[in-house]
């Protein structure tokens, strides 16, 4: 169970997709922090046997947490939302 | 903010955590042109992240006394930030010569063209792999600092934390501030050998009142640090459901017959640091390796000169320390680029104080060095490299026909060849593959880009 700490850290709302569903997220959130707060933890699949993978270092080092926004792969935590980008999950590498 | 593909400075600084900014806000402050490239999105590198720019609390997190420093630092670095001083966050440094940064920054390949560079890149968390620790809900300690006190978000409702070292505390608190029920914090070291710290907290004001700060915050909540136990193994589907702990042997060896399970849905894991060095051996700086500070660090003088002579290093990248370390050296580098810019004077109770910081953090971080058993805990199913799926059965197969060196196992089994080049398996792949829980790793072998960056970062690069 995840969400948003009451209280803390509000800003104004924005939305994207990822897979297609629509997300509401906060402006300035990254993309792993805003799928992370809707329960969304799983971003991609590892190449040899299709787990499961997400959110490691959370800080621009580990590339775990790889997925498509609008074509380009990029890392997941540390490019923020943008209003109506297309994320899809990672997939091999 | 200039849109320029080349920049000037007089002194380029690498990093906006406290010991880029204490250098930064030094040299500005006499009026020479800096240019800082900050990787993060706000000024405050990992231990003093700031939360995205425009939003507003009315709940705080719990914060340590320490914190009050990094509030005055970043505050003098925004105000200088204002004035003159130029910062790019959100820039990626991907190569460096001596007076020259190349990096990225918002899709376009830029350069840095200074006389003077100071290195404070930081550091990130070491990974000990064991089963299901590439679980989705499973990540590093910084993780979940980031996620709290970076954005506001709540990690999960029942979190373990597991792993050695002071920074266990602080993800502990920063769990419970965000309502997160921890279940268990488990310490690998022996209570006697993190014993071994107490001289030096005790004698230090600051870091005793920090210490006394986090053990209230775990006796209100009623959340016992356990010592000599760690996590074996993680499961779930999809997630981490839950995690079998138990105990481990003085040498961090997992001990048979104690493990327990525990249902969560968060795991945080922090081995302590690992100096974020690969910069400086790009520049050509000589390293050393030092257990207690984190594996290899770069090597530097008295004022924090490496032997490039414009070149300077500050704070983890030099072996880790901590954030009042990181300022302190960052505010000796700049008295020395001073002395040789505008023949400042010498400021001896800078340098003491650079060299006091240091000396207490390594008394304290000696009791945390890794403990070489736990390499004990990954079977040969579990993935070591995350990138490139790589078993620990592989990885030493790889060892066992091509040799124990870090390159001839990636050759083997191409560990340590995907886009964290190393930086996740590293540190633990060679103890892995060879089976020699002891073994240290070797120097990595720099590639360029130093982080992945877009090709076309790389071929338009300005000269």
């Amino acid at each position: 169970m995840s969400g948003r700490i009451p209280g803390m850290a509000e800003r104004e709302l924005v939305e994207f997709t990822f897979e297609g569903e629509k997300v509401s997220a906060w402006e300035g959130d990254s993309i792993a922090m805003a799928l992370w707060a809707v329960g969304q933890t799983d971003l991609r699949n590892s190449s040899s046997n299709g787990a499961p993978r997400g959110v490691l270092c959370n800080m621009g080092i580990c590339y775990e947490c790889l997925v498509i926004v609008d074509g380009e792969t990029v890392r997941s935590c540390t490019t923020m939302v943008q209003p109506g980008i297309n994320v899809q999950r990672g997939g091999k590498r | 903010m200039s849109g320029d593909r080349v920049l000037e400075a007089d002194v380029g600084i690498v990093g906006a955590g406290p010991g880029g900014m204490a250098a930064a806000t030094k040299l500005a402050a006499a009026g020479l042109r800096v240019v800082v490239l900050d990787e993060g999105q706000r000024a405050g590198g990992q231990i003093y992240r700031q939360l995205p720019k425009g939003a507003t609390s009315q709940a705080a997190m719990p914060e340590p006394p320490s914190h009050d420093h990094g509030h005055d630092l970043i505050k003098e670095f925004e105000q200088h930030a204002e004035n003159g001083l130029q910062v790019i966050h959100g820039a990626t440094v991907w190569d460096a010569q001596p007076g020259l940064l190349w990096f990225e920054h918002d899709g376009e390949s830029r350069l840095l063209r200074c006389g003077h560079m100071v290195l404070a890149p930081g550091a990130y968390d070491r990974a000990i792999p064991f089963p299901g620790w590439d679980l989705p809900g499973v990540t590093t300690a910084g993780a979940l600092q980031v996620m709290t006190r970076g954005f506001g978000v709540v990690p999960g409702k029942r979190a373990l934390v597991v792993g050695s070292g002071p920074l266990l505390l602080p993800t502990v608190t920063s769990l419970l501030g965000a309502g997160v029920e921890v279940v268990a914090a488990l310490e690998a070291s022996s209570r006697w050998r993190a014993l071994r710290a107490l001289p030096a907290v005790a004698f230090h004001a600051a870091r005793r009142r920090e210490a006394m700060w986090y053990l209230k915050q775990l006796s209100r909540a009623r959340v016992k640090l356990q010592w000599g136990w760690t996590v074996f193994a993680c499961e779930g589907d999809g997630r981490v459901q839950r995690a079998i702990i138990g105990k481990v042997d003085g040498n961090g060896r997992p001990r048979k017959g104690t493990e327990r399970t525990i249902e969560c849905d968060v795991v945080g894991a922090g081995f302590g640091l690992v100096p974020s060095i690969e910069i400086g051996l790009r520049l050509g700086v000589p390293s050393q390796f030092i257990a207690s500070r984190g594996g290899h660090c770069l090597v530097v003088d008295a004022e924090q000169r490496t032997s490039v002579s414009t070149v300077f290093a500050v704070g983890e990248i030099c072996g880790i320390g901590g954030a009042e370390v990181a300022s302190a050296e960052g505010e000796l580098a700049a008295v020395a680029i001073l002395r040789e810019l505008r023949g400042a004077e010498m400021q001896p109770a800078v340098a003491a104080r650079a060299r006091l910081e240091r000396k207490a953090a390594d008394a304290m971080l000696s009791a945390f060095a890794p403990l070489p058993g736990l390499h004990e805990l990954a079977r040969p199913d579990t993935i070591v490299c995350r990138c490139e799926d790589v078993t620990r059965l592989r990885a030493g197969q790889a060892a066992a026909m091509h040799g124990k060196t870090m390159r001839a196992i990636k050759v083997g089994c191409r560990a340590g060849m995907g886009p964290c080049q190393a930086r996740i398996c590293g540190p633990s792949l060679q103890a892995m593959a060879t089976g020699d829980n002891e073994c240290q790793m070797d120097l990595p072998v720099v590639q360029v880009p130093l982080k992945p960056v877009r090709s076309e970062t790389i071929l338009n690069a300005p000269e």
